[in-house]
Order: structure tokens, then sequence, then C-alpha cells
């Protein structure tokens, strides 16, 4: 059985999905990076490992996330792609008619516009905190309740009640303002949920035409509260979709990609990839005023990749004598977390 | 770059400020008030520095209203003596205003000392190299996407680059010039037919200076594309002058006028023109660059999306300042590139259909 393998690596959560060649997910898996790539990378793939079908071959590996170039490294990829496109790939296998996607993760956010199974446009939220899952995470937190409560709790609210949510700062002390003055639980994060959606659309969706259907994917899809938000700021005349994938729409998509490159040979580093060692650092170039931060990987001791160099001459090949230059430096390199 | 040419060549010794790293940036933005516009602190970033290396002069253009460019030299100029460095400061404005301030403008600049002449051939070598630097630009524009390692044309650039800071004379550049074109155009290419065509346009700062742009026009050849700027500074330069604008820059305004009639300050009719052009001309997609809080662009931008409504072309719009991302900024080009290589294929589809 021919197999493809879509890993999406964020700083937030690492996602695996295992696809057969008629594009279905045959094992998947959510975990947190925990401001460790490595080691999810590892343990996403014992998963994997675990839940394979026998006599099933990996025939290709794509990655995507912010993390995707570790990623595509450490597993041996054969596409290295962009998470918006992954994201998009994945809600138009999944729904050919889709017109809109939102996309809402623990960093970031994204909205992609789709006509005729096409990107038309897309805009991507990733400074604003305001509009992304640890917004929510956050307030969970400061209200005592579980984030896997939140979406049901608000839905148990008769009347909403609006929290100024431009930002989380605000947000946070209009929240006290507000339970102050006696607002219950689930009224107050109702006003959250539909603060958030409020900033999604001001922030992504301005001069932008959206659609129906809309597929709405990443982590904070689960949340009833947002859904039940969305629906009432487009007062339910939008058909919005969860699909029951969406915490993976990713990963699905990453492996839908390099489904479809059809190349034919892959560099998949097999499951030994767990048993190896693997050192990830960082150090601050100081030959000239740019002060890179680089990024090296090694692999079992040896330096296998580095990232981050403007003017690039921190390479691989060139980099063994030079680092041992630098090697009493690396005693100052801080572990990367 | 041209500075340290023009100086030289007149017998001053010229201190070319360092070259725009983040310490540059992280300079300009501490000492800038925060709300000023991007170009405005990197520029004083480099003014600092170039003190610092032992400047006494600083020349700076001044641009033309109503946007806030007219006045930066001045608030830099109070920002650098307030910090009490002892220099020099010539605002050299458009000759539009009057040839008289330009001129002793030029020979405060120059110390006085020299004729006419003098001037005349150091400016003559300045513009030449200009020229030249942006030829370069655009050779390389023109065949990375195309080379089988992008990186030996790098090498290629920095070398010429390199030799052009000690000479004296147009016929030391033009030798310097014809070597460099050569050796480029010997380079391995591979068979590829019909890039993706980008265009880019904005505002003339961060849509030329690769240093503060993520060098988005080496990412995006390295990714075979093959990429065109709107924007030059020779241009730029030359608009400064009532009869030398280009027939381009012409043909950009007059093709802005059914959108914008109005002088919006900096660039932002060139931005509405030039991404016009680029439709018309077949290109896949425009990517327009600014500074973030740059009120032209912004009034650009919004026309902008209509002008791609109506000719049905992609554009990216990126906004830049001290916060800007590298990554972030990488993943929304990558992504664009997508779109316009799925809309290419999308065309082909439908017409091998019908
Ligand atoms: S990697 Fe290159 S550009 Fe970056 S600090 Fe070192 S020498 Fe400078
Ligand atoms: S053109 Fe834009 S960035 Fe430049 S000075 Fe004017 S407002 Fe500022």
């Amino acid at each position: 059985m021919d197999l493809y393998l879509g890993v999406d690596v964020g700083s937030v959560t690492t996602k695996f999905a295992l696809i057969t060649s008629d594009k279905k997910i045959y094992s998947s898996c959510y975990l947190k990076t925990s401001g460790d790539p490595i080691a999810a990378l590892k343990t996403g793939l014992k998963y994997i490992q675990s839940h394979y079908p026998s006599g099933g071959v990996i025939r290709g590996v794509g990655t995507t996330g912010s993390a995707r170039h570790l990623a595509g490294v450490v597993v041996g990829a054969d596409m290295v792609k962009n998470e918006i496109t992954a994201h998009a790939v994945a809600a138009i296998t999944l729904l050919p008619e889709v017109r809109t996607v939102f996309e809402i993760g623990g960093q970031d956010s994204k909205l992609i516009i789709i006509r005729d199974q096409v990107v038309e446009d897309f805009a991507m939220n990733t400074i604003c905190a305001a509009g992304t899952g640890s917004f929510l995470e956050h307030q969970a937190v400061r209200l005592g309740i579980p984030i896997e409560e939140f979406g049901k709790l608000a839905l148990q609210a008769q009347q909403s009640v609006r929290i100024a949510g431009r930002c989380t700062v605000f947000a946070e002390s209009d929240m006290i303002h507000k339970q102050q003055l006696g607002f219950g639980k689930p009224e107050i994060i109702r006003g959250l949920c539909e603060a958030l959606v409020r900033n999604f659309i001001n922030n992504l969706a301005t001069g932008k035409t959206i659609l129906d259907p809309i597929v709405f994917q990443g982590g904070v899809a689960a949340n009833q509260g947002i859904v039940q938000a969305f629906h009432d700021f487009y007062q339910g005349k939008y058909k919005i979709i969860v699909p029951q994938e969406h915490g993976i729409m990713g990963a699905w998509g990453a492996a839908l990609l390099v489904l479809a490159a059809k190349q034919e040979k892959t560099s998949f580093q097999g499951f030994e990839v767990i048993n190896r060692s693997y050192e990830n650092r960082s150090f601050t170039c100081d030959d000239c005023p740019n002060s890179c931060e680089i990024v090296v990987l090694k692999e079992e001791n040896k330096v296998k990749a580095l990232w981050g160099s403007r003017c690039g001459k921190w390479i691989p090949e060139l980099v063994d004598e030079k680092f041992s230059e630098k090697e009493e430096k690396t005693l100052s390199f801080s572990k990367n977390s | 770059m041209v500075l340290e040419v023009l100086y030289p060549a007149l017998g001053i010794e010229i201190v070319p400020p360092p070259p725009i790293t983040k310490k540059t940036i992280e300079i300009g933005v501490k000492l800038a008030p925060q709300n000023a516009c991007f170009p405005m602190k990197v520029t004083l970033g480099n003014f600092i520095e170039g003190i610092e290396k032992g400047a006494d002069t600083i020349f700076m253009a001044g641009g033309v209203g109503p946007c806030r460019f007219g006045y930066y030299g001045q608030i830099q100029r109070i920002i650098i003596e307030d910090l009490g460095y002892d220099v020099n400061f010539v605002l050299i404005d458009s000759p539009r205003y009057g040839w008289k301030n330009f001129f002793s403008s030029l020979k405060t600049m120059v110390g006085g000392k020299w004729s006419i002449s003098h001037i005349h051939r150091a400016v003559r070598l300045a513009w030449n190299v200009l020229r030249y630097v942006e030829e370069l630009e655009k050779t390389s524009r023109l065949v990375r996407w195309k080379l089988k390692d992008p990186s030996q044309l790098d090498r290629l650039i920095e070398k010429s680059l390199k030799e052009i800071k000690n000479i004296t004379s147009v016929v030391q550049l033009e030798e310097i010039r014809s070597n460099a074109l050569h050796e480029i155009s010997q380079l391995n290419t591979l068979e590829k037919n019909e890039p993706i065509k980008i265009g880019i346009v904005g505002e003339v700062y961060i849509a030329q200076e690769f240093r503060v742009n993520f060098n988005i026009e080496k990412l995006l050849g390295n990714m075979g594309i093959l990429v065109d700027n709107s924007v030059s500074t020779a241009e730029y330069v030359l608009n400064f002058f009532p009869l030398t604008r280009s027939r381009e820059k012409e043909e950009a305004w007059k093709l802005a006028k059914p959108f914008l009639k109005r002088f919006v300050g900096g660039e932002g009719i060139d931005t509405v023109g030039s991404t016009i052009r680029y439709a018309q001309q077949g290109f896949d997609g425009v990517i327009h660059l600014y500074p973030f809080t740059c009120m032209p662009e912004a009034v650009a931008k919004s026309i902008v999306v209509g002008v791609g409504r109506e000719y049905n072309i992609p554009i990216l719009h990126l906004a830049i300042d001290e916060h800007a991302g590298e990554a972030g900024m990488i993943t929304r080009v990558e992504a664009f590139v997508d779109v316009l290589e799925m809309r290419r294929q999308q065309k082909v589809r439908k017409a091998s259909c019908s």
C-alpha cells in the first residue's frame, strides 16, 4: 500500500497525517510542540509507526508550518510547503465548492479566499494575538475554566455581553470589569468568543469578499462558542463547515501536495529518526553588525543544516572548520527553546 | 553608493556609511520619533553610523510634499544636532523649486572649492555609477530565474560592486561594466520556458533597498521567478528635474489617471500606474511593497485593490517596518507564488477544455 506522510510543525502544536493514495487519512495525531519541535516530531513519528498498515510503504513526505524547514531536514521531506497553500489544498479536497477558509491556530490565523478551486487571495495574522487561540487560552486560565469546556459554556449564555477585545490587554481588563458588574461566566465567555471573531474579521477580512461555504479549520475550530459566534456574526446566512479533521488540515494538505507531485523517490529518513540524536541550538554570529541568529541542527553530532544567515555564509559543507574555531563559543550556545 | 564615487572624484575624502544592518535599524528606531516612517528611521541610523565612522558632512535629498518626506531632513538634522554631533547638513531640494538653491547646496557639499566643470565631471561619474548599479540589478533580474547556481551570480555582483569603489573615470567604469556583463552572460542556465512573472511596485526606498525588504528580488529569483521592479533610484533622481522624466514614468502616470487624479505624495501614482502597466503586459502578479505607516502608499493600496479586480491580476501587499518578521514575509511570498502557479495551471486546463 502506498502511503504519504504530512507533517505540520507550528510553534504551539505539531500535527501528523498519514494518507493513502486515494487521499484518505489512515492515521493522524495532534500534539503540543511545547517549545521542542524535535521531541514533538519523534513522538509523532512513534505514533504513526504504531498506527501503520501492514505492508504499507511511505512514498513521499511533505512538511509545513512555521518549523517546516527544520521538520523537512529531520524527517526527510520531498516537499516543504507554506501553511497557507497546505491549508487551502486540504479544504479544497474536502469540499471542492469551498469559497472561504478560516483557519485559527494557537499563534496565528489565516483567511483564504478560494474561487473555482483556486486560491484567489489570502491574509495571515502573525502579530496580533487577539485573533488567535492563545487569546482564548489565556482568558480561560484567568477564568479558571479548562479550555475544553470553554465552547460548551459559551453556548449556555442567555445573552451576550460586549467585551472590548481589540487587544489582549484591553480584553482582560474589560472582562474583569464585566465580571464585577455581575455577568456570569457563560455570558463573559460568549462575549470573548464574539470579540475574537470580530478581531479576526477586522484584521483579516477587510477589503475581501467572503462567500460561503466557509470551511473553518485549525485547533480553535473545536470551540463551539467560536463557531456559534461566526454564525451569529453572519446572522446565520452563511454555511460554515467544521471538518472532523479540522485540527490536522495543514498536515493533511502537506500529504496531499506530496501525493500530487508524483515524484519517484522519497527522501524519507524512515522511522529510525526516532532513535537518532538531534541537537537544535542557536547562536549569534558576530562577524558583522547584522548579528544573525543562526540556528544549527546537529544529527548524531554532525552539523546537518543551518538557518538564519543573511549573507549565506553558514552552510554545512563549509561550516566544520569554521565551527571548530567557534567551538568554544558553542559553550555559550543556549538550548533553543 | 553613488555618493561614495562622487566624493573621491571631487577630491574629498568620503566615509561611506556602513551597509544597513540590524544595528542600523535599531539605532534609527531608537532615535527617531516613534511614528516616523520606516525609511526615515533607517536613513537616520545610516547617518549616525556614518558619523561614528568620521563623516563631517551629511547630504540628503529632500522630497516633495504633501507627504512627510519633505521635512524629514529637517527632523533628522535636529535629532543629530541634539545628540551633540558637529556635522554639516546639506539638504538638496528638487530643482523644480529653483536651480539656485540646488547649485548652492551642491557647492556647499563639495566645500565650495571646485569649479562648475569639476563638479560636472564628478556628478557625471556618480550618475553613470548609479546607472550601472541599476543595470546590474536589472540584468540579474533577467537571468536569476534560470540559473543553475544563483550563488555564482551573487559572487559576480559582489566582485563588481567592490571594483567600482575605487574608480575615478567613466572609462574605468566602462571596462568593469563590460567585464561583469560578459561574465554574467556566461553563467550556466537551465532549460526553462515561460517563467512566472512578478512586478514590484511601491515606495521607492522599501521597494529598492534590498537590505530592508529582505531581498525579495533575490528570494523570488531563486524560486525561478522573473522579477521586474518598477521603482528605480535613477528614475527617482530624474524625476527631480522637470524635463527628464522617463517614458515609463509618463506612461504610468497616464495609466493611473482614471483611478487617481491627484498627486498624493511619494510614489502613490506610480504604484497605481505601474500595477496597471504590469497587468497589461501580461505579468502573473504584482507585489506592492511599502512602509507600514506610509500615507501615499495607503491611498495607493486602496486604489490598487480595485485595479487588481478590474484587470484580474493578483496583488500581494507587504507592509514593512521594524516589526516585520522575515519568516512571515517569506510564507506570504511563497503562498503568493503558489497562487500564481495554480492560476496558470487552471488557465491551461480551461484552454484545453474549450
Ligand atoms: S551570518 Fe553573515 S550577515 Fe549574518 S552576522 Fe554573520 S556575517 Fe553578518
Ligand atoms: S512616501 Fe511614505 S514613507 Fe516616504 S515619507 Fe512619505 S509617507 Fe513616509
